[in-house]
């Protein structure tokens, strides 16, 4: 029954997930609680406080705001992961794999360095920074990786881990300055553990909602842009104004993940990949299931990093790494049949 | 009705196609023929607004195509492709709706209009009870009226196909073509084709534009450029031509092969 409802079986586990997200912790705060403390927060509802006033405490301005920071990563980079496979017409296209991630680092960290955030305003300038980071880095990759008109997969890898790279470096000669705003910066990206507290949340949500709300909107362009550029404008498709679009959109996407999150690499790859097997190619609705399966996914990375090594935090990006990468491995191995999606 | 008028296309400073000038009537299927390298997928390109011509004009219906916008000349005029190996998992009804781009919102959201010519185009492509099956499990012969199927979804006045029958056995280059000819008649289209196999196009062709070099050599009916002295100095090969004992097609042989048969 839920394969015939990809959009009720994805929302769901996204809700348990949430739910787990902000029970899980030095504490265990009973879900039943969770969700009588978020019910009370509603205008005119009046319950019994029959909670410790800590779990309101603890649930409001740590859980909450680190669980919803994590979930808008996930969305943020399964779509753009997505998008980025639409557009290159190759599924092994995710933001880190083709080194947008590492280019929106570099972005973020000077944006970071310039100014590093004490107020609201501070967190609204680093997606400014890692955005044009992404996009330089977009549009390298694919003009290095592009042979004929299309992106063969090993052009795209090798461009993506080259430009990636090289991006990365600059980020750490960074570190040879003595600026303790870089050091800061760094250890941040790198590190992959999202930022605490609302105000990265605040921060990052109106440039979410624009990116992958946009995203969701392009699926059916990214249909027709699979039959190839000359035959997309042949079927009626403004093809140029389609790819500025994705790469806009899917970069904007990608940059406000990174800049609040860090580099977490494979969700973006693993996530529509999964949903492509089970419910097919359309990307009118691969766009907005990832969205729900990449929040659902990184929600269990989260928790997996939060109880592994527990009482200390595992950084997410690690988690999804050691997981990640063997599923990288997998699809690539399967891929070789077929190179072109 | 489609007008190509003293059409040029040039790669940098390579003229690819010089003063080309053709007219194809409603109903009507051209074949456009030459050898190798004679610039007759340029010019189907060219048409299409693919490659962009140096000088000239595309007319369709009165319509200066060079001053319509990518979706608006999707409506006037579709493409067939190539034959070649479709990936990706579409099943063949969605594969057959992209034909409908041109006439959806951004969002891609279908119109009743909408599915009623993708229901349309798979009927005379008889691909209906296909429509729910992945592109990439169909035969190249299936696969190649998937194409069609897409492009009739268009619901244009003109078609072009660019060597549709290339990878095809016999049974289904002769299914195909006699599905064009069947709807080129019945909905009135302008039907301009390249293509290899000049004995295909003697069976198919109101009309045959002969292409050498980029330069339009012979335009006119299947028996006035089919013929031997024409056909072996255009293609460098002595060849035989016959006619049909029953239509009066020209059949064309290749003149070593007759010698070695005798």
């Amino acid at each position: 029954m839920f394969r015939k409802r990809p959009y009720l079986l994805t929302a769901l586990l996204l809700l348990i997930a949430l739910l787990l997200s902000i029970a899980l912790g030095a504490v265990f705060i009973p879900p039943g609680t969770i969700l009588r403390i978020l019910a009370d927060l509603i205008p005119g509802v009046a319950l019994d406080p029959d909670w410790p006033e800590s779990f309101s405490a603890i649930i409001l301005s740590v859980r909450l705001p680190h669980t919803v920071l994590i979930a808008l990563t996930g969305a943020a980079l399964a779509s753009s992961g997505a998008a980025y496979q639409g557009l290159f017409r190759n599924p092994l296209a995710d933001p880190y794999l083709i080194g947008v991630a590492a280019g929106a680092g570099l972005g973020a960290v000077i944006a970071m360095s310039l100014n590093w955030p004490t107020n609201l305003f501070g967190f609204y300038l680093i997606p400014v920074g890692a955005f044009i980071g992404a996009v330089a880095t977009v549009l390298l990759v694919y003009n290095l990786a592009r042979v004929n008109g299309l992106v063969p997969l090993t052009t795209l890898i090798l461009a993506g881990v080259a430009v990636g790279a090289f991006a990365s470096a600059v980020t750490s000669s960074l570190m040879l300055r003595t600026d303790l705003q870089i050091h800061r910066a760094i250890s941040f990206l790198l590190g992959g553990s999202p930022m605490t507290g609302w105000d990265p949340v605040l921060a990052a949500l109106p440039y979410m909602l624009i990116g992958m709300g946009l995203l969701s909107l392009s699926g059916h362009m990214l249909n027709v842009l699979q039959f190839g550029e000359e035959e997309a404008k042949q079927m009626g498709l403004a093809v140029d104004r389609a790819k500025v679009f994705v790469i806009v959109t899917a970069s904007l996407t990608t940059a406000v993940a990174v800049a609040f999150s860090g580099v977490i690499g494979f969700v973006g790859l693993i996530v529509p990949h999964i949903i492509r097997l089970l419910w097919g190619p359309d990307y009118r609705r691969l766009i907005p299931l990832s969205i729900l399966g990449g929040s659902t996914m990184l929600l269990l990375a989260d928790m997996l990093a939060r109880i592994l090594l527990a009482p200390s935090t595992l950084p997410v990006g690690i988690v999804t790494a050691m997981a990640g990468a063997p599923f990288f491995l997998w699809i690539l191995r399967r891929a070789k049949k077929e190179v072109f999606w | 009705m489609l007008t190509i008028s003293s059409l040029r296309v040039a790669y940098g400073s390579r003229t690819v196609l010089r003063d080309i000038s053709l007219e194809v009537s409603p109903g009507e299927i051209l074949a456009l023929i030459g050898p190798n390298g004679a610039g007759k997928t340029t010019l189907v390109r060219a048409v299409s607004g693919t490659t962009p011509a140096v000088s000239g004009q595309v007319i369709v219906n009165g319509q200066d195509l060079s001053n319509l916008s990518v979706t608006q000349r999707a409506r006037v005029l579709a493409v067939v492709p190539q034959a070649r190996q479709l990936g990706g998992a579409y099943s063949v009804e969605q594969a057959v709706m992209m034909g409908r781009t041109a006439y959806m919102s951004w969002l891609g959201r279908e119109s009743e209009a909408d599915w009623a010519a993708v229901r349309l185009a798979l009927q005379q492509t008889r691909l209906e009870s296909f429509a729910r099956r992945s592109i990439a499990q169909l035969s190249g012969g299936e696969q190649q009226r998937v194409l069609l199927a897409r492009a009739l979804a268009q619901s244009t006045p003109v078609l072009l196909l660019d060597e549709p029958t290339n990878h095809l056995d016999l049974q289904h280059q002769t299914n195909l073509l006699s599905l064009v000819r069947k709807l080129a008649e019945e909905q009135r289209l302008a039907v301009m084709m390249a293509l290899h196999d000049l004995n295909l196009v003697s069976f198919i062709a109101d009309k045959v534009a002969l292409l050498v070099n980029g330069e339009l050599k012979r335009f006119g009916t299947p028996q006035e450029v089919i013929r031997a002295e024409v056909i072996s100095e255009a293609y460098r090969t002595p060849v035989e031509i016959v006619s049909h004992p029953v239509t009066g097609a020209p059949i064309i042989f290749p003149q070593g092969v007759l010698n070695h048969s005798k």
